[in-house]
């Protein structure tokens, strides 16, 4: 079967044989000796060391870092909360402690054995995983004497937040909760139930406003019992936070927007300072601090006016009639005489379309200044077609429309100028020429937040420095752009809004002891049918947006102030008032009182 | 006659080898029980691993009957296109390989991810004892530079993975195989001379920071700033609290072993040692060096050089690993990732270590065949 007979003489290597069986020998000593010195030797100090104590490792929570107005009252603080723990390598009965502690919170057993294991699997061994967050305090009264006798429970007192101004900074500050899934994973400084920003400032800032956790080192016996504690790492405080906002001011603004649902801002035009953000409607965001029932945020999460949107800059609004601003400002640009007229019919027709102008007989003769005082449409769809859309395009995009302003808030949008290209590419159609005309009177596609329209305005009243706003009061000026618009041209704009304000359609803002200017806006959510249809005619959601802009200067201190009003009606009808009473805080109330009264019966302008 | 042929066959192959290695599973089957169980509201709950290492056990021996069936002088002419193969996976796995938790390995078959750095080492194995096999008297220069280079080439590649811990493993197998077969003395003296000079130049040139970080802590624990000390300190605690008689089966683990993150794979025998102490962990060694002598045995009855060449290589192969990982264990030797063979955790290992036990028993069986003629 096998001819390979010649191997007969083949003789392993002497020398490589030996050093195998010298290898095992010398494996043999070597681990003898080992686990003898290892187990024998020093077999009873390791013993000890395993058995007697061992040291753990404790978190220290840092104090989060509070968040103060302009005039240092506070907008958020922490409070005292107490959270149930459990250590499960101490605890000898777990499901008895489980049923313990339902007992005495009366939440449904399930939930506990559901929080337990979802902290068993992210957990590390020895780290308490806490069983109930922010315990009232007579509970804990009742179950801190009968403590002693469950090993392994705890209570731990850590820091809650609250927010004294609830609804009123809600959109701003944003809130707290335990840290998700994902954030765990992304971020290694957190342990289940650790607390971090979801939304505004306590989102944006969350690294500053957290500190760093410090560490305690705990020695134990081998029941778990701590028996001596020293600090390892001091806990260090989170940064306090100063905002530019104020109160009083933000107070004044939401009750002047009072039901209307929508945005106000109050910019300083120098500092791009904001002392004021409103948002509206609003929500109470210390619901979210402490457990959020499937209740709250269902009625959250599906109310028809949806509160949580912040609308001065999560929201984007069609400009209307403030656009002309901006267009107006194109035209200097472009070199057009403002001297030159437009006869206004009250409409213009380009092919079979006909564009209406708001005032249904016509302005008659309009020049640039007029056209802004009494916002006539037709002179702007003629002048469009002259300088066309690529020219309104670059020329808006240049004036910060169309991106973010920057605002240390979370999802920001950035509004829409439309184009050509983008037309093509969203739609996959040419531009019409029609679509210039709709463009150039702020409706058609164009969308703007109204921190965008601040800080327009305010560029236009400080030499065309387009700022991020500044929602933090310690924060230097950044600017972030410029205003393609000569000096002579901001004060041609600002001239024209100065006689709107008192003359044309936001006179309603206009006040004998301050220099004030404004412009009205009534967007467009609906097409217009053959005549405009006054505010209770139409369905809520077909209602016009209502915007004014405006500025107002009284003892060397100027304001910007943005007043969009979600589906409120017409601009000067429905900002106006609402403008005119936030100025009112801004530069006292006005005198004689009795004045005022009038107006508010008056009606629209 | 073919059963007449089989019952000899039988007969001759080396029992106690299997024997001692079926001793050694069935303790890392026992010990995995214990390491892996962890205490949950009610009870214990044994980790699927334990479950999952029986069926490598038995995919293993099927693996192990396979390897006994043909007359292993057939494996000769395959050495040359399996190496060549496992070069060009090891090519492969830097151009298309998974990489799992920073280091490139695998290379996804769909159902299963191959380790080509596990083929590698049976077919370095296979091919530097082939090549030397050829060779009767003590390797001159070039015979032994030729052998330093194939083992080189696979090195290399798994070396860039990175996979420190195999590579080391197939240089040092290699070199155990070179100076079984025996050198010229004046290379073996240079070769000491050169060996201590290489570690500096690889820790300045080849080692990555991690790598250079574990030499430092193991030097120096205190030092450490991230607690990788940690590992060896609590390892050496539960060894020694085992003292003489141990803690006792499932006593030990749940106590300080929760501290050991690879409990059931490289640092499986500290639990061993923990819950058996000293009694047990000599015993465990004793069967290690019988196991290592069973094979030795099989090296010098092999009827050719290739046999004895191979079962060296396998000898050497089991040698390292268990040097290398229980001087880890006790605090002999920096951290690397090489597992217990039998004891740890490992669904490849476990089947690559009984395709070569298949080999040695082979090897064993067919010692005497040409004297039946």
């Amino acid at each position: 079967m096998h001819t390979e007979v010649f191997t007969d003489g083949y003789q392993p290597p002497r020398m490589g044989q030996f050093l195998l069986y010298a290898l095992v020998v010398f494996l043999f000593l070597l681990f003898v000796l080992r686990f003898w010195y290892l187990q024998v030797l020093h077999g009873e100090y390791y013993s000890r060391v395993a058995h007697d104590t061992r040291t753990r490792s404790e978190r220290v929570y840092a104090n989060r870092g509070i968040i103060l107005d302009a005039r240092g009252r506070l907008l958020a603080e922490n409070r005292p909360a107490y959270y149930l723990t459990l250590i499960s390598e101490d605890c000898p009965d777990i499901p008895a402690t489980l049923a313990q502690v339902s007992q005495w919170l009366d939440i449904p057993p399930d939930q506990i054995r559901i929080k337990y294991r979802q902290g068993r699997k992210e957990g590390k061994f020895f780290e308490p995983l806490v069983l109930a967050a922010d315990v009232p305090f007579e509970r804990i009264l009742q179950i801190e004497p009968q403590l002693f006798l469950w090993p392994g429970l705890t209570v731990e007192t850590r820091q809650r937040r609250y927010y004294p101004q609830g609804e009123l900074f809600a959109h701003i500050l944003g809130y707290v909760a335990e840290a998700n899934g994902e954030e765990l994973k992304a971020d290694e400084e957190l342990r289940l139930g650790d607390i971090v920003g979801k939304q505004g400032i306590e989102y944006m800032q969350e690294k500053r406003l957290r500190g760093i956790k410090g560490a305690n080192i705990l020695e134990v016996d081998a029941l778990g019992r701590p028996l001596t504690k020293y600090q390892k790492a001091l806990p260090k405080a989170g940064v306090n936070l100063t905002l530019a906002l104020d109160i009083d001011l933000q107070r004044a603004a939401s009750q002047a927007l009072g039901e209307e649902s929508g945005a106000v801002v109050i910019m300083e035009p120098d500092t791009g300072k904001l002392r004021a953000l409103v948002s509206h409607p609003s929500y109470d965001n210390n619901i979210f601090t402490a457990r959020l029932s499937a209740r709250d945020w269902a009625s959250l999460a599906e109310h028809p006016r949806h509160p949580l949107q912040n609308r001065a800059v999560q929201s984007v609004y069609p400009p209307g009639s403030v656009w002309k601003l901006m267009m107006a400002g194109l035209l200097l640009e472009q070199g057009l005489d403002p001297r030159a007229t437009v006869s206004c019919a009250g409409y213009v027709s380009l092919g079979s379309r006909l564009f209406r102008c708001h005032r249904q007989g016509g302005h008659g003769q309009v020049n640039m200044m007029n056209s802004l005082i009494l916002s006539c449409d037709v002179y702007y769809y003629e002048m469009a077609q002259k300088v066309g859309i690529d020219a309104i395009e670059r020329f808006a995009k240049a004036c910060g429309f169309g991106k973010r302003t920057a605002i240390d808030l979370p999802h920001e949008h950035s509004g829409l100028v439309p184009g050509r290209e983008w037309k093509l590419a969203r739609f996959h159609e040419a531009w019409q020429r029609g679509e210039t005309l709709n463009i150039a009177i702020g409706q058609g596609f164009t969308l703007v937040t109204p921190v965008q329209m601040a800080v327009f305005v305010s560029a236009l009243l400080n030499e065309g420095k387009l700022l991020k706003p500044v929602l933090l009061e310690g924060e230097e000026p950044e600017v972030t752009g410029t205003l393609p618009l000569s000096a002579p041209h901001r004060a041609f704009i600002l001239e024209a809004m100065r006689a709107t304000a008192s003359s044309g359609t936001a006179r309603r803002i206009s006040r004998p002891d301050a220099v004030m200017g404004g412009k009205t806006g009534t967007a467009q959510t609906v097409r217009i049918g053959e005549r405009r249809l006054k505010k209770n005619e139409m369905e809520f959601l077909h209602r016009d947006h209502a915007w004014l802009v405006s500025w107002g200067m009284k003892d060397g201190k100027t304001y910007v102030v943005v007043v969009m009003a979600e589906h409120g009606g017409s601009g000067s009808g429905t900002a106006g008032p609402i403008t005119a009473r936030i100025y009112e805080s801004l530069f006292g109330p006005l005198t004689p009182p009795g004045r005022q009264q009038v107006s508010r019966e008056g009606g629209q302008p | 006659m073919i059963s007449g042929v089989d019952r000899r066959l039988l007969v001759h192959a080396n029992w106690p080898l299997l024997g001692f290695a079926a001793l050694l599973f069935l303790a890392g089957i026992v010990n995995l029980y214990s390491a892996s169980g962890e205490r949950l509201e009610n009870g214990i709950r044994v980790a699927p691993f334990f479950y999952r290492q029986i069926l490598w056990g038995g995919i293993g021996l099927c693996a192990l009957i396979l390897c006994t069936l043909f007359d292993y002088r057939h494996l000769k002419p395959l050495a040359f296109p399996f190496f060549a193969v496992t070069l060009l996976l090891l090519v492969l796995v830097p151009l298309i390989g998974v990489r799992v938790s920073g280091a490139q390995r695998w290379i996804s078959l769909g159902f299963f991810n191959l380790q080509p750095s596990e083929l590698a080492k049976i077919s370095t194995l296979l091919m530097t004892t082939t090549l030397l096999s050829r060779y009767q008297s003590p390797l001159d220069w070039p015979r032994f530079s030729l052998t330093l280079l194939i083992a080189f080439l696979p090195c290399a590649l798994i070396f860039i993975q990175p996979d420190l811990g195999t590579a080391l493993l197939l240089l040092m197998l290699t070199g155990g195989i070179i100076l079984y077969h025996g050198i010229r003395l004046s290379i073996l003296k240079v070769c000491l001379v050169v060996l201590p000079v290489l570690p500096p130049l690889g820790w300045f040139f080849l080692l990555k920071e991690y790598q250079k970080k574990r030499i430092l802590t193991f030097l120096d624990p205190s030092q450490d700033p991230t607690n990788a000390g940690y590992h060896i300190t609590n390892s050496k605690i539960a060894i020694g609290s085992g003292e003489i008689w141990g803690k006792g089966f499932q006593e030990g683990a749940h106590h300080l072993l929760r501290f050991l993150p690879e409990k059931h794979t490289d640092f499986a025998l500290a639990v061993f040692s923990e819950e058996w102490g000293l009694i047990g962990s000599l015993l465990l060694l004793t069967f290690f060096c019988c196991f290592l002598l069973c094979i030795a045995n099989t090296a010098r009855e092999a009827k050719d050089r290739f046999g004895s060449l191979l079962c060296a290589g396998i000898f050497f192969y089991f040698f390292w690993q268990i040097l290398i990982n229980i001087g880890m264990v006790v605090g002999l030797i920096p951290v690397v990732g090489v597992p217990l063979p039998f004891i740890s955790y490992g669904g490849t290992a476990t089947i690559v270590n009984c395709i070569l036990l298949g080999f040695v028993l082979n090897i064993s069986m067919r010692r005497f065949m040409f004297k039946a003629r």
